[in-house]
């Protein structure tokens, strides 16, 4: 992989005036849309966008400092080209006369998230731009603020996860403070968790348990086994994917970047451990529901046709506070820590405790154990 | 001239082939990389923001020291002596004697437990051990352990109990009353809080033709 | 420069040729396109709503396309059959065969990429698979090989019947030395394209029904055994509406690959039932919800009981040399075998290995409307493909389309 990056800014002309501040901050960008000179014409567009993809002696401010610019015109052309289609709706709304500063805006912004690049790649700086670029458009489009963070994995850190199968008793608060936490679809009732209830005295039946009851529980003869994303540490769904779309980091969270994601559902075919959600239509939040703590890996708004999945609630766990299911599990059975640390509480239970992994035969060397009093 | 061409060819096949070989692992397994990496953990990450607006008592058992929420400010009614000025035995009969009428012991058989297994007759503002030593209201784990050795090393190691807020030091564990009544220890049977309806519909589908 | 005036000449001849034809011929076009209209209509809907308008879920999460996806490799590949004895062996009966040949993998690549990108949920990204300007996960994912694989098998299969015809076009004859190479290349390569579409399921631990070693190989019998089957029918109906003599000598020895190939896959299905049925594990509970069905969930028995029998009456009938070097009853078994493949390599395949889920779950698959309208649509799109260049190279070889130096 070259160093450069593989990505190239649309200058609309918002740009052009010279940004003294050199801030990237929004507010200063729709000051500078209102000036009258802005307005294109579709070929000045279309010079404009050439212009800045080849980009000789731009001047370098507001996104431009953020998204540095370093392409050879056949690249420049050739991304031209592979992005015509999606392009002409940009074009058409940012060209026109009538349109306001904001449609203008948001033209922008889509352009720029459209063809950005890989967030694995990104520098920080680069994080920074489009994680303001995403908190700007949610704004943009409903009028209210989000706080979005790109906090990069912790040195000396890898996050592991234990549970408790004598103590769960199948109430499924993890599964609701899940789904708020980490702003699932509402509609198909996406879940990341799903709680088996088994037959006690028939081992780890999977097939005969039950992952929909609806009774009192726990039911009598029965215990309760959870399973999510089991964050292995020799992910099949990472190897599989064709774009680098999904990856392991530093401190072993595997993640997804919705954005690069093409939705081959590849991933969720080479997943053993029903660990990946698939959009299937796009997800629905009720605007007052929506989390506003968000992380560019985590719980940020998704959009239809990408995969996503636990990443034990990034936009927590690297805050320091465990994952929402550990916090809403009334009964302790959800142990979350970090696996390098000797004196945190999960390397206790993995010394202590008998534990043990799902489908450990298949060498994916998940990071979540379960144990039993 | 052709068989060396197509040699050739194979040749660079075969080599694309192995050199596309997965990336390998730096580890075997998991516990590998934990046994080796293993490091006290002393990063920027810490609890002590999470933890600020909690009142927190540090405690020491055995190896393990950490940190468990306060409980005597928690009781609404403490202090008890402000009622129980005299030993229970003489406040029978009196007027006030039903203040505790909604409590329903529930903890093992009235043969092996009643009030004064733990609570100390003689000093109401203390909890007292089965040899009566006296145990502050803060430390009421202390007589948990008595019985519930298991549970109790359990605790102590950080596998039974929830934890106060992060992962990250300091450690902060719920003690034995933040979540189990002591007059009815058990956990109640009820509804889950929720139901899957797209889940079941998937499910119940039998297509037919 | 003259290379690109004939050249011109030849799209510009080509497009005369596809326009004209008989009213039967305007017929079968016209109606290809209205299909394709229709499947474009189906993807406009999918587009728009989303891949929630498929039979696809969670549980089955790969349905009719990548079905078809698979199959089609399969057909494409087959055109090697042709190729192999054609340019390498000097078997001269193969000669008019080879471009029809080519021609169908060609439409059937062209088909299996519309399929792939039928299946993806985000079209509008799909540039972050192209090298150099996007990520490509090389070669740690099977699929940048699949891709690789199949835009280069494309590659050749254009070039080197456009190079022939080229030639022929001009009047002249094909240098060998420039398309044999060629050939011999396609010939490795389609068994690489067939291997890696087989390498892309059994890779995955997480499904055992795909991640069986035999996999790979039964790809190939039934693609050798499908394809030209099809060819055979192709040729079938060419040699019955134009006047390009293809004669009963090489139809009947495609007839013989297809059998061999055929009595090879059959071979290798019962080796398959027997180490599923023989001694069941937990891991042949696809197997078990493919042939009788699982907790009373069997959506794929009508499907597998069809293509099991029609599979193994095909490939007796065809056995017996009497029977197959009858021309009638060789149709129809190429029919019956294609269908019965299409079915197994497609369906019979693909879905159960999603069934039962990881935990042992069952949600049935069964495709929407809209599904079905978009395969129709594509399917309509390789016959559109498929018929334009055999016009074309028909026209060429019979020495209708010729250059005229001016």
């Amino acid at each position: 992989m070259s160093k450069n990056k593989k990505w190239y800014t649309l200058d609309l002309g918002l740009n052009k005036k010279k940004n003294t501040t050199g801030s990237c901050s929004c507010g200063n960008i729709s000051e500078n849309c209102t000036s009258a000179k802005q307005e294109l014409s579709a070929d000045e567009f279309y010079k404009a966008a050439v212009n800045a993809s080849i980009g000789e002696e731009r001047h370098k401010d507001g996104f431009d400092q953020v998204f540095d610019v370093k392409m050879d015109r056949r690249n420049a052309f050739k991304k031209l080209t592979a992005s015509l289609l999606i392009g002409a709706g940009a074009v058409s709304t940012s060209c026109s006369i009538i349109t306001g500063d904001d449609t203008k805006e948001k033209a922008q912004i889509n352009w720029e998230e459209q063809f950005k690049g890989n967030y694995k790649l990104m520098t920080d700086e680069e994080k920074q731009g489009t994680i303001d670029r995403l908190m700007r458009s949610y704004e943009l489009q409903t009028g209210k603020n989000i706080s979005m963070t790109a906090e990069n994995a912790v040195a000396n850190v890898l996050f592991g996860y234990a549970f408790n199968i004598s103590k769960c008793q199948g109430y499924m608060n993890c599964v609701s403070a899940c789904v708020e936490e980490n702003n699932q679809d509402r509609n198909s009732q996406m879940q990341y968790i799903r709680i088996h209830e088994m037959k006690d005295g028939e081992g780890f039946k999977f097939d005969n348990a039950d992952d929909n009851y609806y009774h009192e529980v726990p039911a009598e003869g029965h215990f309760y086994m959870g399973t999510q994303c089991f964050h292995c540490d020799n992910p099949p769904c990472v190897d599989v994917c064709p774009v680098q779309a999904t990856w392991k980091e530093e401190d072993g969270l595997v993640v997804i970047d919705y954005d690069w994601c093409v939705g081959c559902r590849y991933c969720m075919a080479a997943c053993p451990y029903d660990g990946r959600r698939f959009n299937w239509s796009k997800p629905e939040v009720p605007e007052n529901e929506v989390n506003k703590n968000q992380h560019y890996l985590g719980n940020r708004m998704r959009k239809k046709g990408v995969m996503e999945k636990c990443t034990f609630c990034v936009q927590r766990s690297r805050k320091g506070k465990n994952p929402a299911c550990v916090e809403a599990c009334p009964t302790g059975a959800r142990i979350f820590g970090n696996l390098l640390d000797p004196n945190s509480t999960i390397r206790w239970v993995l010394e202590n405790k008998k534990v043990f992994r799902l489908k450990e035969d298949l060498g994916t060397e998940p990071k979540f154990w379960y144990f039993m009093d | 001239m052709k068989n060396k061409e197509i040699t050739y060819h194979l040749l660079i096949l075969l080599l694309l082939i192995l050199n596309s070989c997965k990336e390998k692992n730096k580890y075997h397994t998991i516990t590998d990389k934990i046994a080796a990496e293993s490091k006290p953990y002393h990063g920027e990450l810490s609890s002590d923001e999470l933890l600020a607006d909690i009142p927190l008592i540090k405690i020491t058992e055995g190896k393990h020291t950490f940190l468990i929420p306060e409980r005597k400010g928690q009781i609404q009614s403490f202090a008890c002596i402000e009622c129980h000025s005299k030993p229970v035995s003489q406040m029978k009969g009196l007027e006030k004697q039903k203040a505790h009428w909604n409590i329903k012991m529930s903890h093992a058989n009235t043969d092996v437990m009643n009030c004064a297994s733990c609570h100390n007759g003689k000093d109401m503002n203390t909890l007292h051990t089965l040899t009566r030593q006296p145990v502050d209201f803060n430390l009421s784990y202390k007589l948990c352990a008595q019985c519930h050795s298991d549970q109790f090393e359990d605790w102590k190691g950080g596998a039974h109990g929830k934890k106060v807020a992060g992962w990250t030091a300091p450690r902060a564990s719920m003690t034995c009353v933040n979540c189990h009544n002591p007059h009815n220890p058990s956990f109640d049977k009820r509804w889950p809080v929720q139901f899957n309806t797209q889940k079941a519909v998937e499910r119940n589908e039998t297509l037919d033709h | 420069m003259g290379v690109f005036k004939v050249f011109k000449s030849l799209v510009i001849d080509s497009l005369d040729t596809i326009t004209k034809g008989s009213k039967k011929y305007h017929i079968w076009m016209g109606s290809l396109t209205l299909v394709m209209l229709l499947g474009m209509y189906c993807y406009t809907l999918q587009l728009d709503q989303g891949l929630s308008v498929t039979g696809m879920s969670d549980r089955v999460s790969w349905g009719l396309y990548i079905s078809n996806f698979t199959f089609l490799v399969g057909v494409a590949a087959a055109a090697v059959m042709l190729v192999m004895p054609t340019y390498v062996l000097k078997d001269i009966d193969f000669k008019q065969a080879v471009l029809i040949g080519e021609g169908l993998a060609v439409a059937a690549l062209i088909m299996c990429l519309a399929f792939v990108v039928a299946d993806m949920g985000g079209p509008s990204v799909l540039w972050h698979m192209i090298p150099g300007i996007g990520v490509f996960n090389f070669p740690n994912s099977m699929l940048t090989w699949d891709v690789i694989v199949l835009n280069g098998y494309l590659f050749i299969n254009i070039s080197i019947p456009l190079y022939i015809l080229f030639r022929h076009y001009q009047g002249k004859e094909a240098k060998k030395k420039v398309y044999v190479p060629g050939a011999v290349l396609s010939v490795f390569w389609a068994v690489g394209i067939h291997l890696v579409t087989a390498f892309l399921y059994q890779g995955l631990q997480a499904r055992p029904f795909w991640n069986n070693a035999l996999l790979g190989p039964r790809f190939l019998a039934s693609a050798f055994a499908a394809g030209p089957a099809l060819i055979i029918l192709v040729l079938a109906v060419i040699r019955s509406y134009t006047a390009f003599k293809i004669e009963d000598k090489t139809i009947k020895k495609i007839a013989l690959i297809v059998t061999v190939a055929a009595q090879i896959n059959l071979i290798m299905l019962v080796s398959e039932l027997f180490k599923e049925f023989y001694a069941p594990t937990h891991h042949s509970e696809s197997a078990y919800y493919l042939f009788f069905g699982l907790h009373g969930k069997n959506a794929l028995l009508p499907w597998i009981w069809t293509a099991i029998p029609l599979n193994i009456l095909a490939t007796i009938i065809l056995t017996f040399g009497v029977l197959r070097n009858n021309l009638k009853i060789l149709y129809f078994c190429c029919f019956i075998l294609f269908v019965a493949i299409w079915i197994e390599k497609g369906f019979g395949l693909i879905v159960p290995g999603f069934i039962p889920g990881p935990y042992g779950k069952i949600v049935e698959y069964l495709p929407t409307g809209i599904e079905v309208g978009v395969t129709v649509g594509i399917w309509a799109l390789g016959a559109f493909v498929f018929t334009i260049l055999a016009k074309t190279a028909i026209g060429i070889e019979l020495g209708l389309l010729r250059y005229r130096n001016k």
